[in-house]
């Protein structure tokens, strides 16, 4: 048992018949971690390795019928599956747009904020409300907005004498309008990081830049980027995981419509899971995306350098 | 302390917000909309009734069909009854998940369900269709109608449209003198069920199907499809523009809201249309059978129907509640609550067929007796996702009819392993 000494330090004594409690002080170290490993072991890796388990079976939705080990066979359908490689175009496009757009409009936002309106800490809380808003709430709201017949973007275009438009439901437009979703949503995350990276930028090499006569755009490319790009690195390496696994809106909005011109990744291992109930080849193209996502963000760390 | 408190009242939230369902003596998964909200209803005057407790789980469309498949797969037992869309049927009764009723009717004393059900109702909740054993009992009597403003179409030169021809010639003048806000018809055109179900009855009107009779050969490549494609592009031509994102809500909302003329729907609209606070057309919607292509027209059945899920503990009293949910008195009250009835003698009943409100009865009776059921296959999530896409994509103009039935034939090839 523990006890406390003359001098307040915690010191080990035994007493006859306390085998368990001896037996919990030498495996102290390993019963305070316990909480945590078994936490881990429930909630990531039996579900990662269920999943190994899954992607390499045929499992019926007949539960009498049992799950038949297919090797490599459900990673083998993904070459052939047209389905998914229109989603997987699609996940690229989306990701390769809506974080462009969104890192874009960020870090010019911070920048404006943080030289000019300084002081405006009201606006800057408004323009974070987007990305405080639950994705469904979001999805909603624009769903509402895209109607076609009675949605107000439609309103305003026929006000100004416009030709409607069926936002979410043109081949050409439905996209364009899931991305401008996502990038009213998530912009104000890419300009938070941003700030705070802005704010904390060192003041004396602009003051040595502005003596040696660099104008605003040089200190920006040759001072701010480079201070700035850990984390810029973060920020593109979240957002670019998010967008990689992109649902809500596309669930709501579109449902992967039309003609399968916003079908994305997740949306169609949902589709192959629970409407298709082929759950072994969901879990094959869930390893696929998470395989993806590894290997592009250990390449996108290096190639910035964060770890640097 | 504030802190305890609220910990242990999170946690007895939880606790009885995962454990509420097991209280219950017999649980049922319904949809969202009329037809979850009657069974529910109709469970909380059986609870009073019987003393028997009956939970209802309420959930979206397409979230009944997964939590029920989910349940089946696990044979969790945490639902006793599912309230189906008939074209699930399949699925669930050929992976062991529905429980067969034979032994049950024998038990009550009976055959099987009663003559007074309509025949094409009973028939869908044999498996396989029409021959095999009763897995369902109907209790929610959709079938596709066509729905026109009668007012309109006479303006438009058409008295009562009967074949698509006159459809599309109604259609065209009212679009054409519509100025981009108003349309002669409207469809469901989102992709997946919604294009399907509402391009299934022009196929059929052509004499197209799926399958050949006997189900060994896929037939969606055919003159005949190719007919019905024609017709169902020329119909898309005088649709709202954007009419491929469409689904019920959207399509329901043109016509309550006046601004399209006419669309194939599911009865259980007729209440939002007849209904002053939600509809700018009461009492101008005509009903009418689906319209003839070169064959007569043939609605899509669309019944929601109870079934017994083979892993609950609670079969009998889900038997009983069945039973009960589904005899003269409860459908009639049903149909009161907004639900399209099973049965004859309540399609007949004189206090219903007295209101306005229920003066699509006749069509939609005979409608039913007149419809024919999606193709009965256990892959027909799967097929419907295929074939929706195709459809989707010759709405929206990426790809040509032609292109999107022959991409159909060998999607739906590959997925029955048919050739």
């Amino acid at each position: 048992m523990l006890k406390s000494a003359d001098d307040g330090t915690l010191t080990a004594q035994s007493q006859p018949g306390g085998g368990l409690e001896r037996w919990a002080e030498r495996h102290l170290r390993y019963l305070m971690l316990a909480p945590t490993v078994l936490t881990l072991l429930a909630l990531t890796i039996f579900p990662s390795l269920y999943m190994f388990y899954a992607a390499v079976h045929r499992i019926s939705p007949n539960p009498d019928l049992p799950w038949e080990f297919v090797g490599a066979g459900n990673f083998a359908r993904l070459l052939s599956d047209a389905q998914f490689h229109v989603a997987l175009r699609n996940t690229i496009l989306f990701t390769v747009v809506a974080v462009t757009v969104e890192f874009v409009l960020g870090l010019g936002l911070a920048l404006l904020l943080d030289k000019f309106i300084r002081r405006l800490t009201f606006l800057k809380t408004v323009l974070m409300i987007p990305m405080m808003l639950p994705p469904i709430a979001v999805a909603i709201t624009w769903k509402l907005i895209y109607e076609p017949q009675f949605g107000v973007l439609n309103e305003i275009m026929y006000r100004l004498g416009l030709p409607l438009q069926a936002w979410a439901g043109d081949v050409n437009l439905a996209m364009f309008s899931i991305i401008v979703a996502d990038v009213w949503q998530w912009t104000p995350f890419i300009f938070l990081l941003m700030l705070a990276g802005l704010a904390s930028l060192p003041v004396e090499p602009y003051e040595a830049a502005a003596l040696d006569g660099a104008s605003s755009w040089r200190q920006f490319w040759d001072l701010t980027l480079p201070f700035l790009k850990p984390v810029i690195a973060i920020a593109l390496l979240l957002r670019v995981m998010d967008a990689l696994r992109l649902f809500d809106l596309v669930f709501i909005l579109t449902g992967g419509g039309p003609a399968d011109r916003t079908k994305v990744l997740s949306l169609y291992i949902y589709q192959v899971a629970y409407r298709f109930a082929d759950p072994g080849y969901a879990a094959a193209i869930s390893l696929f995306v998470l395989f993806v996502t590894i290997v592009l963000s250990t390449w996108f760390m290096k190639r910035m350098r964060v770890t640097d | 302390m504030v802190r305890k408190l609220f910990l242990t009242l999170a946690a007895a939230a939880s606790a009885l917000a995962i454990s509420g369902a097991a209280w219950a003596d017999i649980t049922v998964l319904v949809p969202s909309g009329s037809e979850g909200d009657g069974l529910r209803a109709a469970a909380a005057d059986y609870a009073k009734m019987k003393g028997t407790k009956v939970e209802t789980v309420q959930a979206p469309y397409a979230n009944v069909f997964e939590q029920a498949a989910n349940a089946g797969a696990t044979k969790s037992g945490v639902f006793d009854i599912v309230l189906m869309d008939d074209p699930w049927i399949p699925f669930f009764a050929e992976n062991g998940h529905l429980e067969d009723l034979t032994p049950y009717f024998k038990n009550a004393g009976l055959e099987g369900p009663d003559n007074d059900f309509l025949s094409k109702s009973l028939a869908i909740c044999r498996n396989p269709y029409n021959s095999g054993p009763y897995v369902c009992l109907p209790y929610v009597g959709n079938a596709q109608m066509f729905f026109f403003d009668a007012a309109k179409y006479k303006e438009a030169g058409v008295e009562a449209p009967k074949t698509w021809d006159d459809v599309l010639k109604a259609s065209k003048t009212l679009t054409e003198g519509g100025g981009g806000r108003y349309f002669g018809y409207v469809f469901r055109g989102g992709q997946g069920n919604p294009v399907v179900a509402d391009f299934m009855p022009i196929f059929w009107s052509y004499g197209a199907d799926l399958f050949n009779a006997d189900r060994s050969k896929v037939t969606i490549d055919t003159p005949e499809g190719a007919a019905a494609m024609k017709m169902f592009m020329a119909l898309r031509d005088v649709s709202p523009k954007g009419v491929e994102s469409y689904n019920a809500n959207e399509v329901g909302t043109a016509l309550a809201a006046g601004t399209s003329a006419s669309s194939i729907n599911w009865p259980n609209w007729v209440a939002t249309f007849e209904d002053p606070s939600q509809s700018k057309m009461v009492g101008k919607i005509s009903y009418t059978a689906i319209p003839a292509g070169t064959k007569p027209g043939s609605s899509e059945i669309g019944h929601w129907t109870m079934g017994i899920m083979s892993a609950s503990k609670n079969k009998q009293e889900a038997f009983d509640f069945m039973l009960w949910a589904t005899s003269p008195e409860q459908i009639k009250i049903s149909a009161e609550r907004g639900n399209p009835p099973v049965r004859a003698s309540v399609f007949t009943d004189p206090e219903l067929t007295k209101q306005e409100k229920f003066r699509h009865y006749p069509v939609l009776m005979e409608a039913i007796q007149a419809s024919t059921p999606r193709p009965r296959h256990p892959k027909w999530p799967e097929i419907e996702n295929a074939f929706g896409i195709e459809l989707s994509k010759a709405v929206a103009g990426t790809i040509t009819p032609e292109e999107a039935l022959k991409n159909s034939q060998a999607a739906v090839e590959q997925i029955t392993g048919l050739k």
